[in-house]
């Protein structure tokens, strides 16, 4: 398969998984235009980690081939592969040939004319989940703020996979949320009505009910649940020991 | 262009959330993108108990405890229907809509209001409204761009829950937002005061700010800390001067 039939193909199995308004393809296409216009730098694109940890870009400001190769090589071995692989910013490293460190990628990037190669990471939650690629021509260093920049982006192309992802899975988080917001609600009458009933704060009537739950296997809301309806009284829950190790 | 709207948003959302990390950046960001004066979110429990998640300023905040107090207004109804909410000029109020809600509104600083529902396809989280401090119909613009912000809200809300274990609220959720269980808390302790069902003490509860133009969440902080009691002997409301409990 070609280069390009590949990259297009990754694009069109994305699409596939498109919802409604969101196309967070055209999203993260205009965000890389955007930043090759906000950043002293000539070519962007956004990395995502495939399941099986291999990088692919899943947009790019230029259709260009000889920027294209360079995401593709990047699946393997290169600066956005470190980036991901440490969750830390890879900035103003001057490309040379031949390099130790990317032996694949650097003679080609110079072949194409670029100077220096920056990858901001993506990171969700406390992982890394993709980079912000960009390339430059010039010779010299990307300022200070110009990486602060960088970063906001790809922040930004974070949010927008986040987006992206929620949509696909919008009628399981949907009824999660709501009944996790119900059970909630019923804990906090119950912890009022076991605070009035015992004359606690409102601490120590949740401490007596997580208390008595554990004692008698019982899941919190539920127990929670028979407060508020009445069938079991706050004054009836076990008093924890006095003597309590943390 | 939709796309170009759509990556405002996120970068908004990227900016508040790295410089106000606790702010419930959702409704400040929905109110600045469409230049309306102020905006709320609510969230449908799945016991149908509907519940504020973030205003964005003092008299969004008064709007939404005045929706929950008197069951109507732009958010509740939109809450429960599938096209925008939007009433122009409330003091006018032509349609004669929320004969509860509408003057005291007007009265707290609210021109005009609007509310959207927050749904991503069919299935249905709860309303995006927003408050005017003059009257005067929203522009196509602000109308599309309202729309988008809920769309956008809706993923962002579920995906904060995605992280969660089951029927627990994502602590992300508890942090970014506001929610008020003080309100709860209070409904629990006075059902036991008054021996009344949970049901009933929040209606206790939101008659009696309503009556005396307290806000709810003040009036449930102070039940909380026993200022304020009910007595079932002579369905009166009590204030005390301070008791000690355990």
């Amino acid at each position: 398969m070609s280069r390009e039939s590949l990259l297009i193909a990754t694009l069109v199995e994305l699409a596939d998984n498109l919802v409604d308004d969101f196309d967070v393809i055209d999203v993260l296409s205009l965000l890389s235009l955007r930043c090759v216009d906000a950043v002293d730098v000539d070519a962007a694109g956004v990395m995502l980690a495939s399941p099986g940890g291999e990088l692919q870009v899943v947009a790019s400001s230029s259709e260009s081939m000889r920027v294209l190769e360079l995401f593709q090589i990047q699946a393997n071995e290169g600066p956005c592969v470190d980036c991901y692989v440490d969750g830390r910013a890879i900035i103003n490293h001057s490309l040379k040939d031949p390099d130790d460190r990317w032996p694949q990628f650097s003679p080609r990037a110079l072949a194409h004319g670029f100077h220096s190669v920056h990858c901001l990471p993506m990171r969700l939650r406390g992982r890394t989940i993709g980079a912000l690629n960009l390339f430059r021509t010039a010779r010299g260093m990307l300022s200070d703020d110009d990486v602060v920049v960088a970063q906001g982006l790809a922040d930004v192309a974070t949010i927008a996979i986040l987006q992206h992802r929620t949509s696909l899975d919008a009628a399981t988080l949907n009824n999660q949320l709501s009944n996790a917001l119900n059970s909630r609600i019923i804990i906090e009458q119950a912890k009022g009505m076991v605070a009035q009933a015992n004359n606690f704060g409102m601490d120590h009537a949740f401490e007596l009910l997580r208390s008595h739950a554990r004692n008698h296997n019982l899941g919190l809301t539920s127990l929670a649940r028979s407060i508020v309806e009445g069938t079991l009284s706050g004054r009836e829950l076990d008093e924890p020991p006095k003597s309590k190790v943390r | 262009m939709a796309t170009d709207r759509l990556l405002t948003i996120l970068m908004l959302l990227a900016k508040r959330e790295r410089s106000h990390p606790k702010a419930g950046s959702l409704c400040s960001v929905a109110a600045e993108f469409t230049n309306l004066t102020g905006a709320g979110v609510a969230l449908l429990s799945s016991g149908q108990q509907y519940t504020s998640v973030c205003t964005s300023n003092a008299v969004s905040r008064k709007l939404m405890e005045l929706e929950i107090a008197v069951g109507e207004g732009p958010c509740v109804d939109a809450c429960f229907s599938d096209f925008a909410i939007d009433e122009s000029d409330l003091a006018t109020n032509l349609e004669r809509r929320w004969m509860a809600y509408s003057p005291m509104a007007s009265v707290a600083g609210a021109h005009a209001v609007f509310a959207y529902p927050v749904r991503i396809g069919a299935i249905r989280l709860g309303a995006l409204s927003f408050y005017r401090d003059v009257p005067g119909p929203l522009s196509a613009s602000q109308s599309a761009d309202a729309y988008l912000m809920a769309s956008v809200i809706g993923r962002a809300i579920l995906s904060m829950q995605a992280g969660a274990p089951r029927d627990t609220l994502a602590a992300e959720l508890e942090r970014e937002v506001t929610f008020d269980f003080s309100v709860h808390q209070a409904a629990g302790m006075i059902a036991v005061q008054g021996s009344m069902s949970v049901g009933n003490a929040l209606v206790a509860l939101r008659a009696h700010a309503f009556a005396t133009n307290a806000s709810l969440s003040e009036l449930a902080l102070r039940v909380v800390i026993r200022e304020v009691s009910f007595d079932p002997r002579t369905g009166a409301w009590r204030e005390e001067s301070g008791n000690s409990y355990e």
